[in-house]
């Protein structure tokens, strides 16, 4: 809950999912079950609205893409933490949602803006994330997209793996 | 430079001369607020003496905490919840608010947000402060960055300014509006920006107006939302001011990322369908005119306040409410319960049927008579999401107080403008 080892320099895998615009990711586990942190009850229930075999089918390294104004509604945190237990390491998105974008950088999530990503990436493309340069390269499409790279202090959130171990280094006394 | 008034706030919230949308700075909120939940604040409580160490509060005057979920079990949960929060609040010599009302409402009535004023919160309707020119934001988890340090990182956002022209007509307010605005630029609108509400419209409106649409501007994707102080804001203010406070207010050239006008006078009732408040779902109250609800809610940091009240007892007086509906109405703090207990709008809306509760926040959030399987809710809380007021099998229609109250009378969605015909 409290953040993620750090991502590596370049994030390498597959695009695992792809959703629509104003996504609500409470959905990726069912409004139901948005106050679990259980590991094996968030395996249960991730993504079995989409697709049953997502969770045997992701592999670590593998990204999620969003469309516009990802993590629209009222975000909890357990969705994202079922699919980083799976080993998604970032989401990248035409945009994010502001309340969505806060929480998950707080944990250490890379959040990369990605303007024209829909357009470009089916399932399972094989993608690479540079995510300090906010780059996104997509071999089978040939393209390469860059976003706005984040702030220094962003960054450094990331690094740490999550703002509560950078504030811990920063001001545990 | 010319500035917006969130510039001016965050630049001197940053110690800095001015500043420009996009750059990352750490800001000094003047107050640092919480509600105690569990889960959030008990973490907080816990991190910041366990894990931070952190014995005392270099100035506890700047953090401020409230109990106003959570009020109306009176179980042995809730007191655990809130011995926790007021042991916590005694030890480090905070300041806590407990059971005034919800407290996005009771930081203005108590003073805390005078204009020029730059709060935060971990919860985004915060931004209803903005009404008097003050700036709150909604941080989530980063608050506790806040607590810890004194300071919060932030983007400094850009302004999309709104011109409003024209008055509400009868049966419309700032609900409608919200909505509307929804309906025209998209859940995204104002994405990582604050809208800044001004013109003649703008100006007409009342306090209570103001904060309920303030109060829902993350709908809008924005950060937070805010009117340039005027006479209506620094009279407010200079009644219930805790110590001086400096108003700023956006130069005439200062720049916006974006401009939009809405002629307030156009504006029709507006209900959202269950889900969430995304254009999509937002709808001319006609089209639903054949859906039924069986209960109705009047409450929440966006509605609740002395006008909604008034609003919703003009349309009860000497009418009642459906046989198939049950109606709660939760005055937003113990101060608007009061005035309008005096003003006799209670008694109109006791004998139209409808239930009173004490302010608080568990309505909205489905902890108060949560919502049973299949049930219809027309409410004007903050939220319609599955699952928000109790069932994931009941559905939540929102709307203003006046619609909520003309639903409530008719037992299916109704134009409150028919039942004042």
């Amino acid at each position: 809950m409290s953040g993620y080892p750090p991502p590596p320099e370049t994030i390498r895998g597959r695009v695992a999912w792809i959703f629509g615009d104003d996504f609500d990711v409470d959905l990726i586990i069912g409004v139901e079950n948005i106050k679990h942190y259980d590991a094996d009850v968030l395996r249960g229930v991730t993504m079995q609205a989409y697709d049953p075999d997502f969770v045997d089918e992701v592999e670590p390294g593998d990204v999620i893409v969003g469309g516009r104004n990802f993590g629209y509604g009222h975000p909890h945190y357990p969705p994202l933490v079922a699919l980083r237990n799976l080993g998604v390491a970032a989401v990248v998105a035409e945009s994010f949602s502001p309340g969505f974008w806060r929480g998950e950088t707080y944990n250490g999530m890379p959040l990369i803006t990605a303007p024209g990503i829909t357009d470009h990436v089916r399932r399972w493309d094989p993608v690479e994330v540079d995510w300090r340069k906010a780059r996104v390269t997509l071999p089978t499409a040939g393209t390469t997209l860059e976003g706005t790279p984040p702030s220094e202090r962003v960054t450094k959130i990331i690094e740490a793996g999550g703002s509560l171990r950078l504030l811990l280094a920063e001001h545990r006394r | 430079m010319p500035q917006t008034i969130t510039e001016k706030i965050l630049a001197r919230a940053g110690g800095v001369d001015s500043v420009r949308p996009g750059q990352n700075l750490p800001f000094r909120p003047d107050h640092m607020i919480a509600y105690d939940f569990p889960g959030y604040t008990d973490v907080m409580f816990r991190q910041m003496h366990e894990d931070f160490g952190i014995t005392e509060l270099a100035e506890p005057e700047r953090y401020l905490v409230f109990i106003d979920h959570m009020l109306t079990k009176g179980d042995e949960k809730e007191r655990d919840i809130h011995k926790v929060t007021r042991d916590w609040c005694d030890f480090y010599g905070v300041t806590l608010h407990e059971a005034e009302g919800i407290g996005h409402q009771v930081a203005a009535e108590l003073g805390y947000a005078p204009p020029g004023r730059f709060l935060i919160h971990f919860d985004g309707h915060v931004s209803g402060l903005g009404a008097f020119g003050s700036l709150g934001w909604g941080v989530r988890r980063d608050l506790l960055e806040a607590w810890v340090s004194g300071q919060i990182y932030l983007d400094v956002p850009a302004t999309v300014r709104f011109d409003l022209t024209g008055e509400f007509r009868p049966g419309v307010d700032n609900r409608d509006l919200i909505h509307a605005i929804i309906g025209r630029l998209g859940a995204d609108g104002c994405a990582h920006q604050v809208m800044e509400f001004g013109g003649p419209g703008a100006e007409a409106m009342s306090i209570d107006r103001r904060q309920g649409l303030c109060g829902m501007a993350m709908f809008t994707g924005a950060v937070s939302a805010i009117f340039n102080p005027d006479r209506r804001a620094l009279d407010y203010a200079d009644a219930v001011a805790r110590g001086p406070y400096e108003p700023v207010s956006s130069d005439p050239d200062a720049e916006y990322s974006s401009r939009h006008t809405f002629d307030l006078s156009t504006i029709e009732p507006q209900v959202v369908l269950p889900g969430s408040a995304r254009s999509a779902n937002t709808r001319g109250v006609s089209e639903l005119d054949t859906t039924e609800v069986t209960k109705a809610f009047i409450g929440s940091c966006a509605s609740g306040r002395i006008e909604d009240i008034r609003d919703a007892a003009a349309l009860l007086e000497g009418r009642k409410v459906s046989a198939g509906v049950e109606l709660n109405v939760v005055p937003t703090s113990a101060e608007i319960h009061r005035q309008a207990e005096r003003e006799g709008l209670l008694d109109v809306l006791r004998a139209a049927g409808a239930n009173i509760h004490t302010s608080s926040c568990d309505f909205c959030f489905g902890y108060q008579k949560p919502l049973q399987p299949g049930e219809k809710c027309i409410s004007t809380g903050v939220l319609n999401i599955s699952g928000r007021m109790g069932s994931t099998a009941s559905e939540i229609y929102m709307g203003s107080a006046s619609t909520v109250a003309a639903s409530a009378i008719t037992g299916t969605i109704t134009d409150p403008r028919e039942v004042m015909a």
